[in-house]
């Protein structure tokens, strides 16, 4: 071996030990120093899942415009940093950003994962830059889920309720009529089991593990009575509401009225589902009514609220996307105040904005008292869909409960092991509640609702 | 006076001294041009992020920037961790089907068109066509094929009174059917492989073997197979590593069933995707991913020891 190539190799080695070294050390010292500067940047960033998007809709046009109306007026400019829904919910760029110190000045937030970035310290406080009127503006308890200790940790943009859709045609060809719309969950199985051809599922239930999932089995436990956490003085996990809202989904699938997988991306699809033929009845939320609108027009279908146990009490999970402010990022209280304009504004062209994003260029049901009378006024009610949400589907709502990820997997876990892996629900509630016991006994994050 | 041995310029006739740029050296610097590119994408892609993956995994970290020094704590915490040895036990029935039974079916097709034959070509691309799909599209053109009642797979199924079997909705079924679905996407790829090492063997030893009466299964046995030793050798370690590690070990599981149902796919490499980033447990994952790759290594050395990295020349 030469000279040359020794030195070479050795500088080499030595070379890449320092570069690694180095490359090693940086994230370990920016940690150290804490996340952004918190000074007051001219430019904050707000990541969404809605635009600038490649399709230019109309939903992204609503967020577009809305930058737009804020920048125009305002020193501090607010620039739009767009992610693919997949990519924003499951993916992993905005946690890794966040992980780097490098998260976004303002983010779109579901209460299913407030916790983890409420404890994580990165949600700013919006109270001081929200007045009293506009608090008493947002509806009954939809803060509640965005709340800690009183104060507000995000704003929502809408409510997305649960319900059941279903198809007319499947039901006039099993010969069935409105009247026969099941109101129990006996009833649910057995309407289903009436719907299901060589072609079709009666009933869709979601089968895929993630967030989405428990969001939408949750109304049941609570209609049973039960909860994921110990509350109100519940049991908590281990306990028969559990048990019986466990079997609902196990009965759906054993019977084989509904599917072990649904078409497309999940059973949060209507178009692809009950548009399709795939299920004739499906649980689905309030956004489908503006998805089947755009993919389904002529599709003929119609809603109705969660059926309900023997002897429970109907309730359903009212969730729906919030705007947050990052507590590290460049310039907090210049995002806050942007939020609280965007979605707070009491002017007219504040209700204006409401009434766009939620009926309009979106089905949800606004927020907001105002919003909500500018939208009926305009009458975005009287659509039959629309109008079964509100005057039948949202009373007895609950908001989307804020579990930290240790629960939601151990819930998760339960609903999988009984729907499809065959597991008595007793045991599979069980093993779920002994995970969440222990790991409430080390918990000193925020309260879970 | 100098004399004019004396190694003196006046003289002219010093001795030249050795050449820096010798024939040598200029080959060894242009060797390392050659592998520089890519030992530079080793380094920074995979050689980096396995040193800061070991750095990580000595810290407990929030996902919000704070970094707390656990020492070997989270290597600790794999041990009662019931749910990875379930995902361990997913990844390794995934491997040990995937990988000879993909193997097979490889070898076997690159032996069907190794000779040639009107219109082989054409074999050869079809059989490779499904390797040049990403796998989030082959994700979902399969999720469609075999979707319950309604999929192309069920409906051909259903003479047979099996239009009702769920293959992605049963947790008995479809770990199988990602293994199905791995060896259609990797058999045109190992299938080139193989066919580039049988391509290598000369014909005169079969032909010499045909002359001797060996049948075509004694061809294979004593004269092919022993051949093919290297080539079955990095086919072998590249579908281990492959279906511990790879792309369709976490793309396909992504795409298809998100490690449901009832966690009957999910591996370990979604383990640690999920423990990262939906529990923000960076250190653990980075630990996990710690021990994955010592696995590998030492699972590599074993077999390379075992078959003597293939080589035929060696007893």
């Amino acid at each position: 071996m030469s000279a040359f190539e020794r030195v070479t190799r050795r500088s080499l080695l030595r070379g890449g030990a320092v570069v690694l070294g180095s490359a090693m050390a940086a994230p370990l010292l920016s940690a150290c120093g804490g996340g952004g500067n918190g000074g007051g940047s001219k430019e904050l960033t707000f990541w969404n899942f809605y635009g600038p998007n490649p399709q230019a809709d109309a939903q992204s046009k609503w967020f577009t415009d809305l930058v737009a109306a804020w920048n125009a007026n305002n020193e501090v400019k607010v620039k739009l940093h767009y992610l693919p829904v997949s990519e924003y919910l499951a993916g992993t760029a905005l946690q890794t950003a966040f992980s780097a110190g490098q998260g976004p000045d303002i983010f779109l937030l579901s209460p299913g994962d407030f916790l983890r970035y409420y404890n994580g310290g990165v949600l700013t406080d919006l109270t001081p830059h929200l007045k009293p009127d506009q608090l008493a503006d947002f509806d009954g308890g939809v803060l509640g889920t965005r709340k800690v200790d009183g104060k507000v940790y995000g704003l929502p943009m809408e409510q997305e309720p649960l319900a059941m859709y279903y198809s007319v045609d499947a039901f006039e060809q099993a010969k069935l009529s409105e009247g026969d719309l099941p109101k129990t969950w006996d009833q649910l199985l057995d309407v289903a089991a009436k719907l299901t051809t060589k072609d079709r599922f009666g009933l869709l239930f979601e089968t895929i593990p993630g967030y989405y999932q428990n969001f939408t089995w949750y109304p049941f436990m609570w209609m049973a009575g039960g909860s994921a956490v110990p509350e109100n003085g519940a049991p908590g996990f281990n306990a028969p509401a559990i048990h019986n809202a466990l079997k609902l989904w196990q009965d759906a699938i054993t019977t084989k009225v509904a599917p072990r997988k649904p078409q497309g991306d999940g059973a949060g699809n209507a178009p692809a589902n009950l548009g399709s033929g795939f299920a004739a009845m499906q649980q689905s939320g309030i956004w489908s009514v503006s998805q089947m609108e755009q993919d389904k027009k002529d599709f003929k279908y119609g809603v109705f609220p969660l059926p309900v146990p023997d002897g429970g009490t109907y309730t359903t999970d009212i969730g729906g996307w919030a705007f947050v402010a990052n507590a590290k990022g460049a310039n907090p209280e210049a995002a806050a105040t942007f939020i609280a304009w965007a979605l707070a504004a009491t002017d007219k062209d504040g209700v204006e904005r409401g009434r766009q994003w939620n009926t309009v260029v979106k089905t949800n049901l606004p927020a907001r008292k105002s919003v909500q009378e500018a939208a009926k006024a305009a009458g975005a009610f009287d659509k039959p869909a629309l109008k079964v949400f509100l005057d039948q589907v949202v009373p007895g709502g609950r908001g989307e409960p804020r579990y930290t990820p240790e629960v939601y997997k151990a819930v998760s876990d339960a609903i999988q092991a009984a729907q499809l892996g065959g597991i008595a629900p007793a045991q599979a509630a069980a093993d779920a509640a002994a995970k969440i016991d222990t790991f409430l006994k080390g918990y000193k994050g925020a309260a879970m609702l | 006076m100098p004399r004019c041995s004396d190694p003196l310029p006046a003289c002219g006739a010093r001795p030249a001294a050795p050449p820096v740029w010798t024939r040598r050296r200029r080959e060894a610097l242009a060797g390392y041009a050659f592998v520089a590119p890519d030992l530079i994408g080793l380094l920074i892609f995979v050689g980096l992020p396995m040193v800061l993956a070991l750095g990580v995994s000595l810290f407990s970290v929030d996902g919000f920037g704070g970094y707390t020094f656990v020492g070997l704590d989270n290597f600790r915490q794999m041990a009662a961790d019931a749910q990875l040895w379930q995902s361990v036990k997913v990844t390794l029935t995934y491997v040990v089907t995937f990988v000879p039974i993909g193997f097979v079916v490889s070898l076997g097709l690159a032996l069907l068109v190794r000779d040639h034959f009107p219109g082989v070509g054409l074999v050869r691309t079809m059989f490779f066509l499904p390797h040049v799909i990403s796998l989030v599209v082959v994700g979902v053109v399969w999720q469609f094929l075999l979707v319950d009642k309604q999929g192309a797979v069920p409906a051909l199924l259903r003479p047979v009174g099996l239009g009702e079997v769920s293959f992605l909705g049963n947790p008995a079924l479809a770990l199988g059917s990602l293994v199905v679905i791995s060896i259609w996407f990797l058999m045109g790829y190992q299938m080139l492989i193989l066919l580039g090492g049988l391509k290598d063997i000369p014909k005169e030893y079969e032909e010499a073997a045909r002359v001797d009466g060996a049948t075509a299964w004694q061809r294979f046995r004593h004269v092919i197979w022993p051949l093919l030793r290297p080539t079955s050798f990095f086919v072998l370690v590249n579908s281990t590593v492959g279906a511990v590690t790879g792309l369709q070990a976490f793309d396909l599981v992504y795409v298809l069933t998100k490690g449901g149902p009832a966690g009957s796919t999910s591996t370990v490499v979604f383990y640690i995707y999920q423990q990262a980033f939906t529990f923000n447990n960076y250190g653990y994952a980075a630990a996990l991913t710690t021990a994955v790759v010592a696995f590998l290594v030492v699972a590599t050395g074993l077999m390379f020891g075992a078959t003597k990295g293939g080589r035929f020349d060696v007893g």
